[in-house]
């Protein structure tokens, strides 16, 4: 019984989490006339010198964005952690905001201050000062919200080291910098590069900002030459987009192995049994220093870009600055009277609702299989399931079209472009992280509790009313906004993934404001909404787990 | 070596919640002095506050002839500055360093010649019975070769005291005991002035000159272990020495 349960879960794993890759792979590959083997559409990609500078800006952009990121989240995360740094909590969880929030919302609010002529910023500091379609343009944007990624991973290890590393050179008599450079760099340097990697990673499977700031400049990133394949609608156009995005899957696989290589082989055992308060560096004089620039970078990265969006949302003419110029109109046009943007965020919403529920209930039931259970092959679950949630969303989508436009399996209406094609692609993707994290949940129950409800009469069902979910609440509710939050603004796979008629949060954002009216202020509308989501969201998340889950 | 004197020393945490409260000691240049009590009762906090790990709120601390924490008056000297040797629990042996380098750091820090160096390290190696063992990396080690190299690294540069916290703890039964002899050798041939933080009352009777009782921050009894042996303060002393 319980070997079959476990092979049917495998069986569905293969096919939501494998199978559209192999039919991509399979499709490239066997793209010439009638299905016969072909390399042509891998010719016309390797040899195209468009595809080449593709290529070629993915990597800096990327390896730009990872490098500005450490540099700024290392010494953040240090002085957060290992400083008498002040309200060091209440900053630390303003600093990581930016991990939630999307990205492409921050291209919004950037084109509306650096905008070359009409932007804000270039109003006060003179004409064309500042140019958000740029190399550095996209760079900063990118970089102001994958520092985060760097300060979580950094702050983290920082907290789990034990801190008589650093006292027992401090009593060698060594200062605070030099301690930073003999003893601490080295000891996180696995978890600086298994980060870096990540925010390379996360560059490279971008998809808004590239969009959004890049595709303007003509600056054209890997992401978005896909997007433009695809959407020339032919079939050779979606081949290359295939040949184009197995590209990019590859590199992907390639910066994942060397980080968890980097990760298995280089990590020290820096995490001892006593805990004890470690003595915090005082920062005498360079405290007010250090508070007055952690504040300006907050403002840099924060609450400048926000009130751009917060001023352009409230604004009746675009780009007037008067009190007479506030509204809340474009707030209600938005929401009840422009019919498009009230049905993208009825669709945004069920999803979220939808997508979240099957991904938790499928992940829960799984993960207990791969945890509490002594079943050969359990651990293949979170392998086959972390698959998708490791491959940019790009080629998720991709390899979804190819595999279930024609139905499932030939069986039933073409997908494409319909909000099952949307819940699938949101469950296939965040599916692991629902696993992650109540597997983490169910490792922090002993098993002894199962027991002693056994023990005590109750059978399976029971036992799991009574015990399991009551102690599994923190976790699963955690998982369930942490999908609800990010699958409410998703770009990067819906834009594939729907056409005219199927919109969402993301995609009327996304279309506003490359196509239509930049001057109507509905793009910011929805971008501050989104915003208010996310803090609401992390708000309810970190309220319900007694700050165990949530920012 | 020096003496290293406490004269009314308070670390207040809140209102009044003192981890330590009143404590007035003298320890004697060369001495080596325990301070025993049960978990929670102030002791390891009282011995970070001599490295200058910890703050304390009241009070005066002296290493030797300097006053070294006074926050009355706002003077406080910083932990790089005390010259003090410290064995901590977990070792905090620097898992990137070898063993040579590891016993190295501090002198290389105070800049002394690098022939120097070597000729103290190797001395300071053969003290602690790890000749031979100076490329090893701390991975390559058993704990009590690891806490052969704290002690070493601790002790290398000269420091004014020597202090040890807990240090036998994560030791197997067999090790604890020949380590206890070897520390209480070495202090004996050194002549260093040890403070010595322990919950175990054997670890306490047989290397200590004096024992420091403490409960709840505050100090019960101060003695030699037979004195208090046989003339406890009251019930929780003689319960918690026997």
């Amino acid at each position: 019984m319980k070997k079959t349960v476990l092979g049917l879960s495998i069986f569905i794993l293969l096919v939501l989490c494998v199978y559209p890759f192999l039919e991509l792979f399979l499709k490239v590959i066997y793209s010439g006339p009638g299905g016969t083997l072909s390399f042509d559409a891998f010719n016309s990609v390797l040899t195209s010198d468009t595809i080449l500078t593709a290529v070629k800006n993915t990597l800096l952009v990327s390896t730009a964005v990872s490098l500005l990121s450490c540099l700024v989240g290392i010494p953040l995360a240090w002085l957060l952690s290992r400083t008498d740094f002040p309200w060091n909590r209440r900053f630390r969880s303003w600093l990581c905001l930016p991990y939630a929030i999307p990205p492409y919302i921050g291209a919004i609010a950037w084109i509306f201050l650096a905008n070359p002529t009409t932007g804000l910023l270039n109003r006060i500091l003179g004409h064309s000062f500042l140019n958000v379609y740029t190399f550095s343009g996209l760079v900063w944007i990118e970089s102001s919200f994958l520092y985060t990624f760097i300060l979580l991973t950094v702050h983290a290890s920082l907290e789990r080291m034990d801190s008589s590393f650093e006292e027992a050179a401090r009593l060698s008599g060594a200062g605070p910098l030099k301690i930073f450079k003999d003893i601490t760099l080295p000891l996180i340097r696995p978890s600086i590069l298994g980060g870096g990697l990540l925010v390379f990673l996360a560059t490279a499977a971008s998809f808004g900002v590239p969009a959004l700031i890049g595709s303007p400049a003509r600056i054209y990133l890997i992401t978005t030459q896909i997007y433009t394949f695809q959407k020339m609608g032919s079939m050779s156009g979606i081949y290359r987009a295939g040949a184009l995005s197995m590209l990019l899957l590859f590199s992907a696989a390639v910066t994942l192995l060397i980080q968890q290589r980097i990760l298995r082989k280089s990590q020290f055992q820096t995490v001892s049994g006593k805990s004890s308060r470690p003595s915090l560096i005082e920062l005498g004089k360079w405290k007010t220093p250090s508070v007055i620039l952690v504040c300006a970078f907050l403002f840099l990265v924060f609450i400048l870009p926000l009130s751009g969006v917060f001023i352009s949302a409230l604004s009746k003419v675009q780009g007037e600055f008067s009190f007479d110029n506030w509204t809340f109109s474009n707030f209600y046009r938005v929401l009840f009277e422009t019919q498009e943007t009230g049905r993208a965020f009825w669709n945004s919403f069920s999803l979220g609702v939808i997508a979240a529920t099957l991904a938790c209930l499928l992940g829960a039931f799984l993960s207990y299989i791969q945890v509490k259970t002594k079943l050969k092959g359990r651990n293949l679950l979170d392998l086959l399931a972390s698959l998708p949630y490791s491959t940019p969303g790009t080629v998720v989508a991709l390899a979804l079209i190819l595999a279930f436009s024609n139905g499932f399996f030939g069986v039933g209406p073409s997908l494409y472009n319909t909000l099952g094609m949307l819940a699938l692609a949101y469950i296939v993707k965040y599916l692991s992280f629902a696993m992650k994290t109540t597997a983490d949940g169910y490792r922090q129950i002993d098993d002894v509790l199962d027991e002693a409800s056994r023990v005590s009469g109750a059978g399976w069902g029971r036992t799991m009313l009574y015990i399991w979910l009551p102690l599994m609440k923190a976790p699963l509710v955690a998982a369930w906004f942490l999908i609800f939050m990010p699958v409410v603004s998703e770009l990067t796979m819906t834009i594939l993934l729907t056409g005219p008629g199927l919109e969402t949060v993301g995609t009327v954002i996304f279309q506003l404001q490359e196509y239509a009216d930049a001057s109507g202020g509905s793009a910011s509308v929805l971008a501050i909404l989104v915003v208010m989501l996310v803090v609401l969201v992390n708000w309810i998340v970190k309220k319900s787990s007694d700050g165990r889950y949530g920012l | 070596m020096s003496q290293v004197k406490f004269e009314g020393i308070k670390k207040q945490y809140a209102a009044d919640v003192f981890a330590v409260s009143d404590f007035t000691l003298t320890i004697e240049d060369g001495e080596f002095v325990s301070f025993l009590g049960p978990s929670g009762c102030g002791k390891t906090t009282t011995l970070r506050m001599i490295a200058g790990l910890e703050k304390n709120t009241h009070g005066k601390i002296y290493l030797g002839d300097d006053l070294v924490s006074d926050p009355e008056n706002k003077f406080f000297l910083p932990p790089e500055k005390r010259h003090v040797g410290m064995v901590f629990q977990s070792y905090a042996v620097w898992p990137h360093m070898n063993v040579y380098d590891n016993v190295a750091y501090p002198l290389k820090i105070q800049k002394v010649p690098k022939d120097e160096i070597e000729k103290r390290v190797l001395e300071m190696l053969k003290v602690v019975e790890l000749n031979g063992l100076e490329k090893r990396m701390p991975n390559q080690l058993s704990g009590g070769q690891q806490q052969r190299v704290a002690l070493a690294r601790g002790l290398v540069m000269q420091p004014k005291v020597l202090l040890l916290d807990e240090p036998l703890s994560n030791l197997d039964a067999k090790l604890r005991e020949k380590m206890r002899t070897d520390i209480r050798a070495i202090q004996q041939s050194l002549k260093l002035t040890v403070v010595y933080v322990t919950h175990d009352q054997i670890e306490a009777n047989t290397m200590s000159d004096r024992i420091v009782i403490m409960k709840s921050g505050k100090i019960l009894q101060v003695g030699s272990p037979k004195e208090i042996k046989s003339n406890p303060v009251n019930d929780f002393v003689r319960e918690f020495i026997q």
